[in-house]
Protein backbone atom coordinates (compact mmCIF):
# COMPACT_ATOMS: atom_id res chain seq x y z
CA UNK A 1 0.00 0.00 0.00
CA UNK A 2 1.19 3.26 -0.90
CA UNK A 3 0.33 6.69 1.51
CA UNK A 4 0.72 9.69 -0.08
CA UNK A 5 -0.10 13.58 1.01
CA UNK A 6 -2.06 15.84 -1.36
CA UNK A 7 -2.21 19.24 0.05
CA UNK A 8 -5.06 20.95 -0.02
CA UNK A 9 -7.06 17.86 -0.99
CA UNK A 10 -6.39 14.97 1.79
CA UNK A 11 -4.52 11.52 1.80
CA UNK A 12 -4.93 8.67 -0.94
CA UNK A 13 -4.50 4.96 0.25
CA UNK A 14 -3.41 3.51 -2.94
CA UNK A 15 -3.58 -0.34 -3.47
CA UNK A 16 -1.98 -2.43 -6.67
CA UNK A 17 -3.54 -5.36 -7.70
CA UNK A 18 -0.97 -7.86 -9.93
CA UNK A 19 -3.53 -7.81 -12.22
CA UNK A 20 -2.65 -4.09 -12.49
CA UNK A 21 -5.95 -2.89 -10.73
CA UNK A 22 -6.25 -0.08 -8.88
CA UNK A 23 -8.07 0.61 -5.58
CA UNK A 24 -7.48 4.31 -3.94
CA UNK A 25 -8.93 5.76 -0.93
CA UNK A 26 -8.86 9.55 -0.28
CA UNK A 27 -9.64 11.04 2.70
CA UNK A 28 -10.57 14.83 1.61
CA UNK A 29 -9.85 17.65 4.17
CA UNK A 30 -13.73 17.70 4.26
CA UNK A 31 -14.17 14.96 6.02
CA UNK A 32 -15.69 13.13 3.31
CA UNK A 33 -13.96 9.60 1.68
CA UNK A 34 -13.29 8.94 -2.21
CA UNK A 35 -13.34 5.60 -3.37
CA UNK A 36 -11.33 5.06 -6.19
CA UNK A 37 -11.52 1.80 -8.49
CA UNK A 38 -9.36 1.75 -11.78
CA UNK A 39 -9.73 -1.67 -13.86
CA UNK A 40 -6.08 -1.99 -15.77
CA UNK A 41 -6.82 -1.09 -19.02
CA UNK A 42 -9.66 1.15 -17.97
CA UNK A 43 -10.16 4.98 -19.75
CA UNK A 44 -11.84 6.24 -16.57
CA UNK A 45 -11.79 5.17 -12.82
CA UNK A 46 -15.06 4.91 -11.17
CA UNK A 47 -15.53 6.99 -8.35
CA UNK A 48 -17.92 7.06 -5.38
CA UNK A 49 -18.33 9.51 -2.54
CA UNK A 50 -19.27 8.26 0.82
CA UNK A 51 -19.70 9.82 4.55
CA UNK A 52 -17.57 8.73 6.69
CA UNK A 53 -20.48 7.15 8.18
CA UNK A 54 -20.43 5.06 5.42
CA UNK A 55 -17.34 4.40 4.41
CA UNK A 56 -17.31 2.46 7.88
CA UNK A 57 -19.58 -0.13 6.94
CA UNK A 58 -17.64 -0.53 3.58
CA UNK A 59 -14.86 -0.99 5.65
CA UNK A 60 -15.86 -3.15 8.06
CA UNK A 61 -17.97 -5.39 4.66
CA UNK A 62 -14.56 -5.69 3.46
CA UNK A 63 -12.62 -6.65 6.63
CA UNK A 64 -14.85 -9.42 7.17
CA UNK A 65 -15.73 -7.73 10.44
CA UNK A 66 -19.98 -8.60 9.20
CA UNK A 67 -19.75 -12.03 7.88
CA UNK A 68 -18.26 -13.41 10.97
CA UNK A 69 -20.31 -12.29 14.03
CA UNK A 70 -19.39 -15.01 16.53
CA UNK A 71 -18.74 -13.06 18.99
CA UNK A 72 -19.16 -9.39 19.40
CA UNK A 73 -19.45 -6.44 21.18
CA UNK A 74 -21.24 -3.36 20.30
CA UNK A 75 -21.66 -0.18 22.37
CA UNK A 76 -24.60 1.64 21.87
CA UNK A 77 -24.80 5.43 22.76
CA UNK A 78 -27.60 7.60 22.83
CA UNK A 79 -27.30 11.54 21.32
CA UNK A 80 -29.91 12.88 23.89
CA UNK A 81 -28.28 11.38 26.60
CA UNK A 82 -24.45 11.98 26.29
CA UNK A 83 -23.09 9.68 29.16
CA UNK A 84 -25.43 6.73 29.05
CA UNK A 85 -23.36 3.78 27.17
CA UNK A 86 -25.00 0.37 26.99
CA UNK A 87 -22.45 -2.56 26.19
CA UNK A 88 -24.21 -5.30 24.06
CA UNK A 89 -22.64 -8.75 23.59
CA UNK A 90 -23.34 -11.40 21.39
CA UNK A 91 -22.44 -14.64 21.36
CA UNK A 92 -23.22 -18.67 20.32
CA UNK A 93 -24.69 -20.43 22.75
CA UNK A 94 -22.30 -22.99 24.35
CA UNK A 95 -21.81 -26.68 24.87
CA UNK A 96 -22.62 -26.75 28.49
CA UNK A 97 -25.65 -24.05 28.15
CA UNK A 98 -27.45 -26.57 25.35
CA UNK A 99 -30.93 -27.88 27.08
CA UNK A 100 -30.78 -25.79 30.13
CA UNK A 101 -32.97 -22.93 30.46
CA UNK A 102 -32.16 -19.01 31.69
CA UNK A 103 -33.25 -19.71 35.06
CA UNK A 104 -31.65 -23.18 35.26
CA UNK A 105 -28.70 -21.32 34.34
CA UNK A 106 -29.44 -18.22 36.77
CA UNK A 107 -27.50 -15.83 34.73
CA UNK A 108 -29.10 -13.07 35.89
CA UNK A 109 -28.95 -13.76 39.76
CA UNK A 110 -25.11 -15.08 39.23
CA UNK A 111 -24.11 -12.37 37.03
CA UNK A 112 -26.81 -9.23 36.48
CA UNK A 113 -26.59 -10.08 32.41
CA UNK A 114 -29.92 -9.61 31.07
CA UNK A 115 -30.59 -11.83 28.18
CA UNK A 116 -32.43 -9.37 26.01
CA UNK A 117 -32.64 -11.29 22.54
CA UNK A 118 -31.98 -14.85 20.87
CA UNK A 119 -31.62 -15.81 17.19
CA UNK A 120 -32.47 -18.94 16.33
CA UNK A 121 -32.53 -20.55 12.85
CA UNK A 122 -32.62 -17.20 11.94
CA UNK A 123 -35.28 -16.09 13.63
CA UNK A 124 -35.06 -13.68 16.91
CA UNK A 125 -36.76 -14.08 20.38
CA UNK A 126 -37.04 -11.02 21.98
CA UNK A 127 -37.17 -10.39 25.64
CA UNK A 128 -37.06 -14.60 26.24
CA UNK A 129 -39.08 -15.28 28.84
CA UNK A 130 -36.68 -17.21 32.01
CA UNK A 131 -37.92 -20.42 31.07
CA UNK A 132 -36.74 -20.58 27.59
CA UNK A 133 -34.46 -23.59 26.74
CA UNK A 134 -31.18 -23.10 24.83
CA UNK A 135 -30.94 -24.95 21.62
CA UNK A 136 -27.49 -25.65 20.09
CA UNK A 137 -26.87 -22.85 17.47
CA UNK A 138 -28.52 -20.22 18.83
CA UNK A 139 -26.78 -16.96 19.41
CA UNK A 140 -27.37 -14.57 22.01
CA UNK A 141 -27.62 -11.25 23.11
CA UNK A 142 -26.90 -9.78 26.46
CA UNK A 143 -26.37 -6.64 28.45
CA UNK A 144 -24.64 -5.27 30.66
CA UNK A 145 -21.77 -3.55 32.56
CA UNK A 146 -18.19 -4.50 30.81
CA UNK A 147 -17.20 -6.33 33.93
CA UNK A 148 -20.26 -8.46 34.58
CA UNK A 149 -20.40 -9.55 30.62
CA UNK A 150 -16.79 -10.69 31.71
CA UNK A 151 -17.96 -12.79 34.42
CA UNK A 152 -20.88 -14.20 32.52
CA UNK A 153 -18.44 -15.16 29.45
CA UNK A 154 -16.50 -17.19 32.49
CA UNK A 155 -19.19 -18.65 34.71
CA UNK A 156 -22.28 -19.91 32.02
CA UNK A 157 -20.39 -19.62 29.07
CA UNK A 158 -17.72 -21.22 30.46
CA UNK A 159 -14.65 -18.98 28.08
CA UNK A 160 -11.68 -17.87 29.71
CA UNK B 1 -26.07 53.83 5.00
CA UNK B 2 -24.79 53.65 1.47
CA UNK B 3 -22.09 51.13 2.81
CA UNK B 4 -24.98 48.60 2.71
CA UNK B 5 -26.36 49.38 -0.50
CA UNK B 6 -22.38 48.96 -1.72
CA UNK B 7 -22.25 45.36 0.30
CA UNK B 8 -25.89 44.50 -1.17
CA UNK B 9 -24.37 45.22 -4.67
CA UNK B 10 -21.44 42.88 -4.37
CA UNK B 11 -22.86 40.18 -2.31
CA UNK B 12 -26.27 39.84 -4.92
CA UNK B 13 -23.64 40.02 -8.24
CA UNK B 14 -21.00 37.95 -6.88
CA UNK B 15 -23.33 35.58 -5.69
CA UNK B 16 -25.66 36.03 -9.35
CA UNK B 17 -22.84 35.43 -11.41
CA UNK B 18 -21.28 32.83 -9.03
CA UNK B 19 -23.95 30.48 -9.37
CA UNK B 20 -24.27 30.94 -13.04
CA UNK B 21 -20.29 29.86 -13.43
CA UNK B 22 -20.97 27.11 -11.37
CA UNK B 23 -23.41 26.05 -12.47
CA UNK B 24 -21.59 26.03 -16.20
CA UNK B 25 -18.55 24.38 -14.86
CA UNK B 26 -16.61 27.01 -15.11
CA UNK B 27 -13.91 29.29 -12.87
CA UNK B 28 -15.82 31.81 -10.55
CA UNK B 29 -12.95 34.14 -10.36
CA UNK B 30 -13.11 35.76 -13.69
CA UNK B 31 -17.18 35.94 -12.53
CA UNK B 32 -16.40 37.89 -9.88
CA UNK B 33 -14.11 40.32 -11.45
CA UNK B 34 -16.32 41.06 -14.40
CA UNK B 35 -19.07 42.02 -11.97
CA UNK B 36 -16.26 44.64 -10.57
CA UNK B 37 -15.88 45.78 -14.39
CA UNK B 38 -19.65 46.38 -15.50
CA UNK B 39 -20.88 47.40 -12.23
CA UNK B 40 -17.97 49.45 -10.38
CA UNK B 41 -16.48 52.52 -11.50
CA UNK B 42 -15.46 53.15 -15.05
CA UNK B 43 -17.12 52.81 -17.85
CA UNK B 44 -19.99 50.61 -15.88
CA UNK B 45 -22.99 51.29 -14.07
CA UNK B 46 -21.08 53.17 -11.43
CA UNK B 47 -23.27 51.72 -8.97
CA UNK B 48 -20.52 51.89 -5.97
CA UNK B 49 -20.79 54.76 -3.47
CA UNK B 50 -17.50 54.38 -1.61
CA UNK B 51 -14.40 52.29 -3.46
CA UNK B 52 -12.38 52.82 -0.36
CA UNK B 53 -14.87 50.67 1.72
CA UNK B 54 -15.49 48.20 -0.64
CA UNK B 55 -11.39 48.24 -1.65
CA UNK B 56 -10.56 47.51 2.32
CA UNK B 57 -12.68 44.26 2.42
CA UNK B 58 -11.30 43.28 -0.48
CA UNK B 59 -7.57 43.79 1.46
CA UNK B 60 -8.46 42.16 3.92
CA UNK B 61 -9.70 38.61 1.43
CA UNK B 62 -5.94 38.87 0.23
CA UNK B 63 -4.22 39.15 3.38
CA UNK B 64 -6.21 36.04 4.52
CA UNK B 65 -5.39 34.29 1.46
CA UNK B 66 -2.19 34.43 2.05
CA UNK B 67 -2.68 33.64 5.30
CA UNK B 68 -4.42 30.27 4.79
CA UNK B 69 -1.42 29.54 2.14
CA UNK B 70 0.94 30.05 4.74
CA UNK B 71 -0.97 28.27 7.44
CA UNK B 72 -1.73 24.82 4.38
CA UNK B 73 2.31 25.30 3.33
CA UNK B 74 4.02 21.91 3.89
CA UNK B 75 7.53 22.42 4.23
CA UNK B 76 9.05 18.83 5.26
CA UNK B 77 7.14 17.60 1.86
CA UNK B 78 8.48 19.90 -0.65
CA UNK B 79 11.77 18.84 0.45
CA UNK B 80 11.43 15.58 -1.66
CA UNK B 81 13.82 15.68 -4.50
CA UNK B 82 11.03 14.68 -7.28
CA UNK B 83 9.08 17.26 -6.14
CA UNK B 84 11.58 19.94 -6.01
CA UNK B 85 12.95 18.99 -9.59
CA UNK B 86 8.92 19.65 -10.70
CA UNK B 87 8.93 23.16 -9.15
CA UNK B 88 11.92 24.14 -10.48
CA UNK B 89 11.59 22.95 -14.17
CA UNK B 90 8.52 24.58 -13.98
CA UNK B 91 9.32 28.15 -12.85
CA UNK B 92 12.53 28.03 -15.00
CA UNK B 93 10.38 27.81 -18.14
CA UNK B 94 7.57 29.52 -17.01
CA UNK B 95 9.05 32.81 -15.35
CA UNK B 96 11.43 32.46 -17.88
CA UNK B 97 9.13 32.60 -21.32
CA UNK B 98 7.20 35.54 -19.86
CA UNK B 99 9.95 37.51 -18.55
CA UNK B 100 11.28 37.55 -22.14
CA UNK B 101 7.76 38.21 -23.58
CA UNK B 102 7.62 41.14 -21.46
CA UNK B 103 10.90 42.91 -22.79
CA UNK B 104 9.87 42.12 -26.46
CA UNK B 105 6.53 43.75 -26.23
CA UNK B 106 8.17 47.08 -24.97
CA UNK B 107 7.77 46.69 -20.76
CA UNK B 108 10.53 48.10 -18.48
CA UNK B 109 12.19 45.59 -16.58
CA UNK B 110 10.23 45.51 -12.77
CA UNK B 111 7.10 45.49 -15.47
CA UNK B 112 8.23 42.06 -17.26
CA UNK B 113 9.48 40.46 -13.83
CA UNK B 114 5.98 41.27 -12.68
CA UNK B 115 4.81 39.82 -16.13
CA UNK B 116 6.57 36.65 -15.88
CA UNK B 117 5.25 36.42 -12.19
CA UNK B 118 1.74 36.53 -13.46
CA UNK B 119 2.33 33.79 -16.09
CA UNK B 120 4.20 31.63 -14.37
CA UNK B 121 1.71 30.90 -11.41
CA UNK B 122 -1.22 29.09 -11.91
CA UNK B 123 -4.45 28.81 -10.44
CA UNK B 124 -4.63 26.39 -7.58
CA UNK B 125 -7.80 26.72 -7.00
CA UNK B 126 -9.26 25.67 -10.94
CA UNK B 127 -6.13 23.31 -10.74
CA UNK B 128 -7.30 21.63 -7.78
CA UNK B 129 -11.05 21.27 -8.38
CA UNK B 130 -10.63 20.23 -11.57
CA UNK B 131 -8.71 17.33 -10.31
CA UNK B 132 -11.33 16.09 -7.96
CA UNK B 133 -13.98 17.03 -10.18
CA UNK B 134 -12.98 15.27 -13.37
CA UNK B 135 -12.27 12.13 -11.54
CA UNK B 136 -8.01 12.34 -11.68
CA UNK B 137 -6.97 11.67 -8.02
CA UNK B 138 -5.97 8.26 -8.72
CA UNK B 139 -3.43 9.09 -11.50
CA UNK B 140 -0.15 9.56 -10.21
CA UNK B 141 0.02 13.14 -12.02
CA UNK B 142 -1.85 14.18 -9.87
CA UNK B 143 0.03 14.12 -7.12
CA UNK B 144 2.51 15.91 -9.01
CA UNK B 145 0.52 18.99 -9.99
CA UNK B 146 -0.42 19.16 -6.56
CA UNK B 147 2.62 19.56 -5.10
CA UNK B 148 3.69 21.77 -8.39
CA UNK B 149 0.89 24.21 -6.45
CA UNK B 150 2.48 24.10 -2.95
CA UNK B 151 5.87 24.94 -4.89
CA UNK B 152 4.75 27.90 -6.43
CA UNK B 153 3.09 29.07 -3.45
CA UNK B 154 6.63 29.71 -1.53
CA UNK B 155 7.79 31.15 -4.22
CA UNK B 156 5.01 33.69 -4.96
CA UNK B 157 6.02 34.59 -1.46
CA UNK B 158 9.47 34.92 -2.52
CA UNK B 159 8.29 37.08 -5.67
CA UNK B 160 6.54 39.04 -3.58
CA UNK B 161 9.02 40.12 -0.99
CA UNK B 162 11.55 40.68 -3.90
CA UNK B 163 9.08 43.01 -5.89
CA UNK B 164 7.06 44.64 -2.86
CA UNK B 165 10.81 45.55 -2.03
CA UNK B 166 11.84 46.57 -5.67
CA UNK B 167 8.88 48.76 -5.89
CA UNK B 168 8.82 50.40 -2.40
CA UNK B 169 12.41 50.53 -3.19
CA UNK B 170 12.34 52.92 -6.01
CA UNK B 171 14.49 51.04 -7.75
CA UNK B 172 17.62 51.95 -5.72
CA UNK B 173 19.63 49.19 -4.64
CA UNK B 174 20.88 50.50 -1.12
CA UNK B 175 16.76 50.86 -0.52
CA UNK B 176 15.97 47.54 -2.15
CA UNK B 177 17.90 45.86 0.23
CA UNK B 178 17.09 47.41 3.55
CA UNK B 179 13.43 47.17 2.43
CA UNK B 180 14.47 42.96 2.06
CA UNK B 181 16.47 43.27 5.10
CA UNK B 182 13.52 44.76 7.44
CA UNK B 183 11.81 42.12 5.64
CA UNK B 184 13.07 38.92 6.75
CA UNK B 185 13.59 40.65 9.94
CA UNK B 186 9.80 40.85 10.41
CA UNK B 187 9.46 37.56 9.32
CA UNK B 188 12.40 35.78 11.64
CA UNK B 189 10.72 38.09 14.98
CA UNK B 190 7.17 36.54 13.94
CA UNK B 191 8.25 32.91 13.60
CA UNK B 192 10.18 33.34 16.86
CA UNK B 193 7.49 34.82 18.31
CA UNK B 194 4.64 32.57 18.08
CA UNK B 195 6.92 29.73 18.91
CA UNK B 196 7.89 30.91 22.48
CA UNK B 197 4.29 32.21 22.86
CA UNK B 198 2.80 28.70 21.60
CA UNK B 199 2.55 27.19 25.07
CA UNK B 200 0.70 30.60 26.32
CA UNK B 201 -1.76 31.37 23.41
CA UNK B 202 -2.21 27.49 22.50
CA UNK B 203 -5.15 27.11 25.30
CA UNK B 204 -6.59 30.37 23.95
CA UNK B 205 -7.49 28.54 20.64
CA UNK B 206 -9.24 25.74 22.10
CA UNK B 207 -12.35 27.71 24.02
CA UNK B 208 -15.40 27.79 23.13
CA UNK B 209 -16.81 31.52 22.86
CA UNK B 210 -15.68 34.52 20.51
CA UNK B 211 -12.06 34.50 22.05
CA UNK B 212 -10.00 32.50 19.21
CA UNK B 213 -11.59 34.08 16.70
CA UNK B 214 -11.08 37.16 18.21
CA UNK B 215 -7.41 36.24 19.15
CA UNK B 216 -6.38 35.14 15.01
CA UNK B 217 -7.97 38.36 13.94
CA UNK B 218 -5.82 40.33 16.31
CA UNK B 219 -2.86 38.48 15.28
CA UNK B 220 -3.21 38.81 11.80
CA UNK B 221 -4.37 42.72 12.27
CA UNK B 222 -1.82 43.00 14.74
CA UNK B 223 1.27 41.68 12.30
CA UNK B 224 0.01 43.35 9.19
CA UNK B 225 -0.01 46.88 10.98
CA UNK B 226 3.49 46.42 12.28
CA UNK B 227 4.66 45.81 8.94
CA UNK B 228 2.95 49.30 8.25
CA UNK B 229 4.14 50.74 11.04
CA UNK B 230 7.67 49.75 10.55
CA UNK B 231 7.98 51.20 7.24
CA UNK B 232 6.57 54.67 8.18
CA UNK B 233 8.90 54.53 10.88
CA UNK B 234 11.96 53.18 8.75
CA UNK B 235 10.93 56.49 7.06
CA UNK B 236 11.18 58.70 9.50
CA UNK B 237 14.25 57.32 10.60
CA UNK B 238 16.22 57.87 7.43
CA UNK B 239 14.49 61.50 7.77
CA UNK B 240 16.15 62.10 10.43
CA UNK B 241 19.14 60.93 9.27
CA UNK B 242 19.04 62.91 5.91
CA UNK B 243 18.45 60.38 3.68
CA UNK B 244 15.48 59.53 1.72
CA UNK B 245 14.09 56.42 1.85
CA UNK B 246 10.59 54.90 1.07
CA UNK B 247 9.94 51.34 2.41
CA UNK B 248 7.31 49.71 2.08
CA UNK B 249 6.65 46.13 4.10
CA UNK B 250 4.09 44.13 2.21
CA UNK B 251 1.32 43.05 5.18
CA UNK B 252 0.56 40.36 2.67
CA UNK B 253 4.10 38.54 3.11
CA UNK B 254 3.37 38.89 6.83
CA UNK B 255 0.48 36.96 6.92
CA UNK B 256 1.69 34.51 5.08
CA UNK B 257 4.42 33.65 7.90
CA UNK B 258 2.18 34.39 10.78
CA UNK B 259 -0.33 31.56 9.10
CA UNK B 260 3.17 28.98 8.57
CA UNK B 261 4.00 29.98 12.03
CA UNK B 262 0.32 29.32 13.68
CA UNK B 263 0.30 25.62 11.48
CA UNK B 264 2.57 24.43 14.48
CA UNK B 265 0.15 25.09 17.21
CA UNK B 266 -1.84 22.30 17.23
CA UNK B 267 -5.33 23.59 18.97
CA UNK B 268 -5.47 26.73 15.89
CA UNK B 269 -7.20 24.30 13.77
CA UNK B 270 -10.40 25.06 15.36
CA UNK B 271 -10.62 28.56 14.75
CA UNK B 272 -9.02 27.94 11.10
CA UNK B 273 -12.03 26.97 9.62
CA UNK B 274 -13.96 29.70 10.33
CA UNK B 275 -10.86 31.97 8.94
CA UNK B 276 -11.41 29.93 5.50
CA UNK B 277 -15.06 30.87 5.66
CA UNK B 278 -14.04 34.83 6.16
CA UNK B 279 -11.12 34.05 3.63
CA UNK B 280 -13.89 33.01 0.83
CA UNK B 281 -16.14 35.63 1.36
CA UNK B 282 -13.49 38.62 1.43
CA UNK B 283 -11.19 37.00 -1.36
CA UNK B 284 -14.75 37.75 -4.01
CA UNK B 285 -15.14 40.99 -2.47
CA UNK B 286 -11.03 41.62 -3.75
CA UNK B 287 -11.77 40.50 -6.74
CA UNK B 288 -14.74 42.44 -7.64
CA UNK B 289 -12.92 45.35 -6.60
CA UNK B 290 -9.92 44.58 -8.55
CA UNK B 291 -12.24 44.38 -11.57
CA UNK B 292 -14.33 47.96 -10.25
CA UNK B 293 -10.77 49.80 -10.04
CA UNK B 294 -9.60 48.88 -13.08
CA UNK B 295 -9.72 51.44 -15.60
CA UNK B 296 -10.67 48.91 -17.97
CA UNK B 297 -10.34 51.07 -21.30
CA UNK B 298 -11.87 49.84 -24.68
CA UNK B 299 -10.26 51.89 -26.64
CA UNK B 300 -6.63 49.85 -25.62
CA UNK B 301 -8.60 46.54 -25.74
CA UNK B 302 -9.55 46.89 -29.29
CA UNK B 303 -5.89 48.63 -30.16
CA UNK B 304 -3.88 46.38 -32.46
CA UNK B 305 -0.58 46.18 -30.30
CA UNK B 306 -2.51 45.21 -27.24
CA UNK B 307 -4.72 42.24 -29.32
CA UNK B 308 -1.09 41.17 -30.55
CA UNK B 309 0.44 41.08 -27.14
CA UNK B 310 -2.14 39.02 -25.61
CA UNK B 311 -2.32 36.97 -27.98
CA UNK B 312 1.36 36.00 -28.04
CA UNK B 313 0.89 36.57 -24.13
CA UNK B 314 -1.44 33.28 -24.38
CA UNK B 315 0.04 31.63 -26.76
CA UNK B 316 3.41 31.29 -24.52
CA UNK B 317 1.84 30.60 -21.90
CA UNK B 318 -0.38 27.89 -22.77
CA UNK B 319 3.00 26.51 -24.76
CA UNK B 320 5.11 26.95 -21.44
CA UNK B 321 3.13 25.17 -19.32
CA UNK B 322 2.91 21.93 -21.46
CA UNK B 323 6.61 22.34 -22.08
CA UNK B 324 7.59 22.22 -18.73
CA UNK B 325 4.99 19.65 -17.62
CA UNK B 326 6.80 17.43 -20.53
CA UNK B 327 9.84 17.46 -19.34
CA UNK B 328 8.35 16.59 -15.41
CA UNK B 329 6.54 13.91 -16.90
CA UNK B 330 9.37 12.96 -18.77
CA UNK B 331 11.53 12.56 -15.74
CA UNK B 332 9.13 11.76 -12.73
CA UNK B 333 6.53 9.52 -14.60
CA UNK B 334 9.24 8.10 -17.68
CA UNK B 335 5.78 9.42 -19.81
CA UNK B 336 5.46 12.45 -22.34
CA UNK B 337 1.54 12.22 -22.33
CA UNK B 338 1.22 11.78 -18.47
CA UNK B 339 4.02 14.93 -18.95
CA UNK B 340 1.47 16.78 -21.05
CA UNK B 341 -1.57 16.39 -18.94
CA UNK B 342 0.30 17.61 -16.25
CA UNK B 343 1.09 20.74 -18.63
CA UNK B 344 -3.23 21.03 -19.26
CA UNK B 345 -4.13 20.67 -15.19
CA UNK B 346 -1.87 23.67 -14.54
CA UNK B 347 -2.79 25.68 -17.58
CA UNK B 348 -5.71 27.82 -15.73
CA UNK B 349 -4.01 31.05 -13.85
CA UNK B 350 -6.31 33.20 -12.00
CA UNK B 351 -6.32 34.00 -8.12
CA UNK B 352 -2.82 34.38 -7.52
CA UNK B 353 -1.69 36.17 -10.74
CA UNK B 354 -4.03 39.00 -9.59
CA UNK B 355 -3.06 39.03 -5.97
CA UNK B 356 0.26 39.39 -7.12
CA UNK B 357 -0.85 42.39 -9.22
CA UNK B 358 -2.51 43.74 -7.16
CA UNK B 359 -0.11 43.73 -3.90
CA UNK B 360 2.80 45.11 -6.21
CA UNK B 361 0.55 48.03 -7.70
CA UNK B 362 -0.63 48.76 -4.01
CA UNK B 363 3.07 49.31 -3.22
CA UNK B 364 4.23 52.21 -5.34
CA UNK B 365 3.97 54.01 -8.81
CA UNK B 366 5.56 52.83 -11.67
CA UNK B 367 3.14 50.38 -13.44
CA UNK B 368 1.57 51.70 -16.80
CA UNK B 369 -1.78 50.71 -17.36
CA UNK B 370 -0.60 48.78 -20.60
CA UNK B 371 0.52 45.99 -18.35
CA UNK B 372 -2.58 45.71 -15.94
CA UNK B 373 -4.81 45.95 -18.43
CA UNK B 374 -2.68 42.97 -20.23
CA UNK B 375 -2.64 40.95 -16.96
CA UNK B 376 -6.28 41.01 -16.30
CA UNK B 377 -7.71 40.53 -19.47
CA UNK B 378 -4.96 37.44 -19.48
CA UNK B 379 -6.16 36.13 -16.02
CA UNK B 380 -9.99 36.17 -17.60
CA UNK B 381 -9.00 34.32 -20.62
CA UNK B 382 -6.86 32.02 -19.24
CA UNK B 383 -8.78 31.32 -16.01
CA UNK B 384 -11.43 30.08 -18.58
CA UNK B 385 -9.75 28.28 -21.26
CA UNK B 386 -7.85 26.93 -18.73
CA UNK B 387 -10.42 25.06 -17.23
CA UNK B 388 -11.70 23.53 -20.19
CA UNK B 389 -7.60 22.20 -21.02
CA UNK B 390 -7.83 20.90 -17.36
CA UNK B 391 -11.28 19.59 -17.95
CA UNK B 392 -10.12 17.76 -21.24
CA UNK B 393 -6.41 17.21 -19.84
CA UNK B 394 -6.18 13.72 -20.69
CA UNK B 395 -8.18 14.12 -23.99
CA UNK B 396 -5.36 16.78 -24.87
CA UNK B 397 -2.49 14.83 -23.92
CA UNK B 398 -3.81 11.87 -26.17
CA UNK B 399 -4.21 14.41 -29.40
CA UNK B 400 -0.81 15.69 -28.77
CA UNK B 401 1.02 12.44 -28.27
CA UNK B 402 -1.03 11.19 -31.89
CA UNK B 403 0.78 14.59 -33.04
CA UNK B 404 3.68 13.78 -31.98
CA UNK B 405 3.96 10.18 -33.20
CA UNK B 406 2.51 11.09 -36.78
CA UNK B 407 5.18 14.24 -36.93
CA UNK B 408 8.10 11.99 -35.54
CA UNK B 409 7.37 7.90 -36.58
CA UNK B 410 8.76 6.25 -33.65
CA UNK B 411 12.15 4.80 -34.48
CA UNK B 412 12.48 1.15 -34.85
Amino acid sequence: MRISELPEIGTKYEIESPKGDKVAVIFLATGEIELYVLEAGAEQPSVTRLTSEEARRVGSVLTGAMLTIEREDVEVSFSEISDLRINIHICPVTKRMVGKSIEDLGIRKRTGVTIIALSRKGRSIISPPPETVFEEGDLIVAIGEREQIKVCAREILGQV
Amino acid sequence: MTFLVDLAVVTVSCLALGLASKYLRQAAIPAYIIAGIILGKSGGFNLITSYDFVEWLGKIGVILLMFYIGYEFNFKGIREPGRLFAGCTDFGVNFIAGFSLGLVIGLSLIEALILASAVYISSSAIAISSLIENKRLIYPEAETVVWLMVFEDIILAILLVVLTSIMSGSFAIITILVCLAVTLLLIVFILTLIRKLSNFISPLFERDDEIPILLTFALIFGFSSLAYLLGILLQALALHLGISLQCHISEVIVAFFLGSALSGVKSFKKPFGAIISFKNLFLTIFFFSFGMMFQFQFATLSSTYFVLALLALITISILGKFVSGAIIGKRLHGSLETGLRVGAYTTPRGEFSIVLLAVVIGTGPGISELLSSLVVAYVIILSIVGSVFAKHGDRIGKAIMVGINKLLPPAR
